[in-house]
């Protein structure tokens, strides 16, 4: 018998929506997609939080981690009040770091540069491991 | 999207959709292989199947208990010792192991009568172990064999005991990773959350997905341990099955291979709003910022860096030593699931080495999207090999090494090509700071082996040298080396012991005292100084 409470797990909440059709790359200007370019690649090589198993789940990742990430690079609070929060902020503290560190036009952007960059990697990542994905496993609605 | 055909597997058109080659410009919008697909009659996989899955990779690692296969008694010794996941309780899941023996007859009267009796034989045969798993295989799950029923008959007439049921017969999925999901799913329905723990710190996390293979284990327990954190439970290995009932009151999942468990980790996160953290025990940078992300979410990242700090310290030198021998060279990265993600580009980055094919035998789509990721042009990525691709592969890339598992890995050497087990390590453990050099150590080791100009000799047709004295590991791999880095002085070969785990079963940790304890201590404080 169960001592412990849980939760019902809502599969309802777990259908996959689109919101890309294409690479959303394609429409920003060179100098962003060169600067969105080498972020993505420091995702890809060295993060593994953007391959949970489900679209709706990446979504969440790549919204809960970049969001915090463009919090921290321009300077603003973050939330880190639920635990999930703060594992969302565990993260976007280090690519936050890490960015810095490896590339210097970091910190020579403004707020609203930064923030235009990082909502082209947030698009760009959603397309990579959710939209454009060629994964057929993200749709599936259990675990 | 850039396919490969192989020449072997023309007659078999449709394993052409299970390979690929990326290509200049390719992501993973172009270049992603299928994956997790029943095996396509004609080729002989190299899989495993979902009891295989369930018992011999997820279920046996736990330590404390009895392991026992309700079916032929192949299944078992089939599943038995095959893969290095020890124990601080010597051994005990590796020294035996337990079959109901179900022959003929039983398949056709029945097995559930020879269950019952071989479950109590073996609580009776091992008193001081009152925990059992069961496992049910292609046979009994044919036959219709109710092993829950079994099981909740023993433990209403032995009270002491508790027993856990997988029901992933081997026909349960398409590989073994059909299994991993099953027993993932099963341990949280039936036994998360039906014992409390007790809690000494004020950090306590789960560690998911990690075998302890040859100590890996209790060498990342080393660095949580010296944090402070307690480690409620691990899943699965070196783990206690009691511990594993109490996983719902972490505060934190840490979770080493996705791959097989990051179901359980989503339903904890889903039932019990514990969140998962992905690390990476394996190499200097991805453990750094696995031990500092951990750090960082309970507020004590000084300590994770203190413990980096020291241990980078003591290896780098070491691991520099070998990544200075192995510069370019060629890597198949060909092991079962989650390490072609966790090792290409770590290897490639910290070893100097070039990961040239990555493939996994039961991987899903997101294993490849992980590995191909971390992999650079040209690298070859299969799904689901079969003996003759492997084969092909070999010739087509001529790697000077490769990680597998033993019987690709056997068939590797066949060919001249040293290999390394991936699955169970040749001299783990592999993960932690020290590990990762004993990795480094094995590769430099298969790689400039001098056996391999000896045995590529062949004496029915081949002159046999007798100019030529016998060389060296270090006359190989420093032949082309500059000499500033082949005498370097700063730089040295791996310093350890040959047993580098055993040690820290008896290691003594700080004390770090609890908030409430220091707390209550200020209150007391306060409350003898307003006294007086």
């Amino acid at each position: 018998m169960s001592v412990a409470t849980a939760k019902k797990p809502s599969v309802s909440q777990r259908k996959y929506v689109p919101i890309y059709q294409s690479n959303p790359l394609a429409d920003y200007d060179p100098v962003i997609r060169e600067r969105v370019g080498q972020m993505e690649n420091y995702i890809m090589k060295h993060c593994l939080w953007q391959f949970n198993s489900r679209g709706w789940d990446r979504r969440k990742q790549n919204a809960g981690i970049l969001g915090k990430t463009t919090q921290l690079l321009c300077g603003e609070t973050v939330d880190t009040s639920t635990p999930q929060e703060k594992c969302y902020w565990v993260d976007a503290v280090c690519l936050d770091r890490a960015y810095r560190a490896s590339f210097p036009w970091v910190s020579t952007l403004s707020k609203d540069e930064i923030k235009e960059t990082m909502k082209a990697l947030h698009a760009r990542l959603d397309w990579l491991t959710i939209d454009g994905s060629l994964n057929l496993e993200l749709t599936v609605q259990n675990y | 999207m850039p396919h490969h055909e192989f020449e072997c597997s023309k007659v078999i058109p449709e394993r052409k959709d299970h390979v690929v080659i990326k290509g200049k410009g390719e992501d993973l919008t172009s270049c992603l292989p299928k994956g997790y697909l029943n095996t396509i009659p004609g080729s002989i996989s190299e899989r495993g199947c979902a009891y295989c899955g369930a018992k011999h990779v997820i279920g046996t690692p736990m330590k404390d208990v009895i392991h026992i296969s309700h079916g032929p008694v192949g299944c078992t010794y089939d599943t038995w010792q095959t893969k290095r996941y020890i124990s601080d309780n010597d051994n005990f899941q590796l020294k035996y192991t337990f079959a109901t023996d179900v022959k003929e007859k039983h398949i056709v009267f029945g097995a559930e009568k020879l269950l019952k009796q071989n479950i109590k034989e073996a609580f009776k045969a091992f008193p001081a172990i009152k925990r059992m798993t069961i496992y049910q295989t292609c046979a009994t799950a044919l036959i219709g064999d109710d092993v829950n029923a079994i099981a909740e008959e023993v433990m209403a007439e032995m009270p002491e005991v508790d027993i856990f049921v997988c029901n992933s017969p081997g026909f349960a999925g398409p590989s073994q990773s059909g299994g991993h999901h099953k027993i993932n799913i099963a341990w949280i329905n039936q036994k998360v959350g039906t014992l409390e723990p007790k809690i000494t710190s004020d950090h306590v996390i789960n560690y998911v997905g990690e075998y302890n293979i040859q100590g890996d284990q209790e060498v990342m327990t080393d660095y949580f341990k010296r944090m402070g954190i307690q480690v409620l439970s691990t899943f699965t290995g070196n783990g206690s099955y009691d511990d594993l009932r109490g996983m719902h009151r972490a505060q934190l999942n840490v979770l080493e291979c996705a791959r097989s468990a990051e179901y359980i980790c989503d339903e904890l996160r889903e039932r019990y709003g514990i969140p998962r953290l992905d690390i990476d025990g394996f190499g200097f940078k991805a453990l750094s910022d696995s031990l500092r992300k951990i750090g960082l979410f309970f507020g004590i990242e000084d300590r994770a860096e203190a413990i980096i700090a020291e241990e980078t310290a003591r290896w780098q030198p070491e691991l520099d030593w070998y990544k200075a021998r192995l510069q370019g060279k060629k890597v198949c990265l060909w092991p079962g699931g989650s390490k072609l993600w966790h090792w290409a580009h770590a290897i490639q980055e910290e070893m100097g080495v070039k990961v040239v094919s990555v493939y996994t035998k039961f991987g899903h789509q997101g294993d490849m999207e992980k590995g191909i990721s971390r992999c650079g042009e040209g690298a070859l990525a299969i799904d689901d090999p079969n003996e003759l691709e492997g084969l092909e592969a070999l010739e087509m890339l001529k790697p000077d090494v490769i990680f597998t598992g033993k019987r690709p890995g056997e068939m590797a050497k066949k060919t001249g090509v040293p290999y390394l087990n991936a699955h169970a390590y040749h001299n783990g453990p592999y993960k932690g700071f020290e590990g990762w050099v004993r990795f480094a150590r094995d590769i430099y080791n298969a790689i400039y082996s001098p056996i391999h100009q000896l045995a590529s000799l062949d004496i029915s047709k081949d002159e046999i040298p007798t100019d030529r004295g016998f060389v060296t590991r270090r006359m190989l791999s420093d032949k082309n080396l500059p000499p500033e880095i082949a005498l370097s002085t700063e730089m040295s070969p791996y310093t350890g012991k040959f047993d580098s785990v055993s040690p820290l079963r008896d290691k003594a940790y700080p004390a770090f005292p609890r908030e409430a304890d220091q707390v209550a201590a200020m209150a007391q404080e306060t409350a003898t100084a307003v006294a007086e």
